[in-house]
């Protein structure tokens, strides 16, 4: 009898432990990350790579700092709790089902690991890169004359990053849609800089920076 | 009962659970009774000694009134079911009462968002106050909504009022409520909508009108809303959970 109760305890002590670690997850950030992607993978692709028909950007490769800095922007509201910014909206709501800040971490880790999303193939019509060139030098201080960020300033790498994204963002921080929450200390910047452009050299400055190498 | 799970808050919440109370009970009533019908036959008619098995056609009224009583019986319960149903649904869909205030209600993947009338408590127009995951309304008074979606389907659910009404991509559908406490409950979306659906969830506020004029007036200041931004990408619907 005592045998068989003993037996009953071993069970019962491998099947929590068991359960435990299923609940958990893996303990690798790296593992533990990329199961966390698996809610990312349906809008930006299992790479990263982004899909434009569901106004998801390319994030593979983006610095993990900058990642970060996005997914507690979003958790907080600072980002995406604009009305008129559909995308953002959803992404808000899935950066909260995030359930703790390890997660965020881990999350940001595993994408900033993943190849640079190739460059995207031309969409924005009636832009003139070469105007985009020129207005470009506005933006060199931030993000450097090869658009590859500045961690420093709270920059991000943009060059060749997607024009239909980019014309999106500038639009969005011009419009007050994004940047002008009083918890977004950074986007403030980028907004005080987007407001100053006309729509033209908006869309010329999205396909200039777009067809930028890639450091 | 339901009500200690789940508080009653409208008007015709009691009647919703009246009515699935009114099901649960007919139906486990049947059940019971069917289950001990067959566990008593089972025991009854188990394998014995010699036993052996009558063959019956079912031609013989005598032998089939154990199924054609109970039908008659369960008939008359689906007609009591639905006569309460009727009535029930005659009062909280088919009628309309006058409005104390309209609000339109925006359900996108995976948020909802608010329009309220504002200080001169009409919709559209420039006082208008749009919020994001709470809606706000005066306890007691009669709120028509009125529901759209620029994506997908989603469903407004508000528990505490037993109101569920489907949110159709192209149509403004209306409905109404009225409140019967102060509080603030759950708004969360009822169909499957994408893979954020889970975490489609809003406040409502119930408030006194006191309380509720200070919100107003504390927010129409700030309801302006800047123009809206070019719109390169496509209008999209992100995939459903797999």
């Amino acid at each position: 009898m005592r045998t068989r109760f003993l037996g009953v305890w071993q069970i019962a002590a491998v099947t929590t432990c068991l359960t435990t670690a299923a609940c958990e997850g893996p303990t690798d950030p790296m593992e533990r990350g990329a199961a966390r992607y698996d809610q990312c993978a349906p809008c930006h692709g299992t790479k990263g790579e982004g899909k434009p028909e569901l106004a998801a950007p390319p994030i593979g490769g983006l610095p993990r700092w900058y990642v970060l800095a996005q997914l507690d922007k979003f958790r907080i509201g600072a980002r995406g709790a604009h009305l008129q910014d559909s995308p953002g909206l959803r992404m808000r709501t899935m950066a909260l089902t995030m359930p703790t800040a390890r997660d965020v971490e881990v999350v940001a880790h595993y994408v900033s690991s993943l190849p640079r999303a190739t460059s995207a193939v031309p969409t924005v019509a009636g832009a003139d890169a070469a105007r985009g060139k020129a207005a470009f030098a506005a933006c060199t201080a931030c993000h450097g004359p090869d658009g590859a960020g500045n961690p420093q300033l709270n920059a991000p790498p943009i060059a060749g990053q997607a024009d239909w994204y980019l014309l999106t963002q500038l639009n969005n921080f011009k419009h007050g849609v994004r940047g002008a929450n009083p918890k977004d200390t950074t986007g403030s910047t980028m907004k005080a800089v987007a407001v100053a452009l006309d729509d033209q050299q908006v869309k010329d400055l999205a396909v200039f920076v777009a067809a930028m190498p890639r450091g | 009962m339901i009500s200690y799970a789940v508080e009653q808050v409208s008007t015709y919440a009691k009647d919703i659970d009246f009515l699935i109370l009114l099901i649960c009970g007919l139906v486990g009533f049947w059940f019971f009774v069917a289950e001990g019908v067959l566990f008593f036959l089972i025991f009854k008619y188990r394998a014995k000694e010699g036993g052996k098995a009558a063959y019956m056609d079912g031609t013989d009224p005598k032998h089939t009134r154990f199924i054609s009583w109970p039908h008659r019986f369960i008939l008359i319960c689906d007609v009591v079911i639905v006569v309460f149903a009727v009535k029930v649904w005659m009062g909280v869909k088919q009628t309309m009462p006058a409005p104390d205030q309209t609000v339109r209600v925006v359900a996108q993947q995976w948020s909802w968002s608010f329009q309220h009338p504002g200080p001169d408590n009409k919709l559209d127009t420039a006082d208008d106050i749009k919020t994001l995951d709470e809606l706000h309304v005066v306890v007691g008074q009669t709120v028509q909504f009125e529901l759209v979606s620029p994506d997908v389907i989603h469903s407004f659910s508000v528990p505490v009022f037993r109101l569920k009404q489907d949110v159709i991509p192209g149509r403004a559908i209306k409905g109404w409520f009225k409140t019967t406490q102060t509080g603030s409950y759950d708004i969360q979306c009822a169909e499957i909508c994408g893979i954020g659906h889970g975490a489609m969830v809003a406040r409502i506020v119930i408030e006194q009108p006191e309380r509720y004029a200070e919100w107003v007036a504390a927010n129409v200041a700030t309801a302006t809303v800047p123009p809206a931004p070019a719109a390169p990408a496509p209008a999209p619907a992100a995939p459903a959970p797999k």
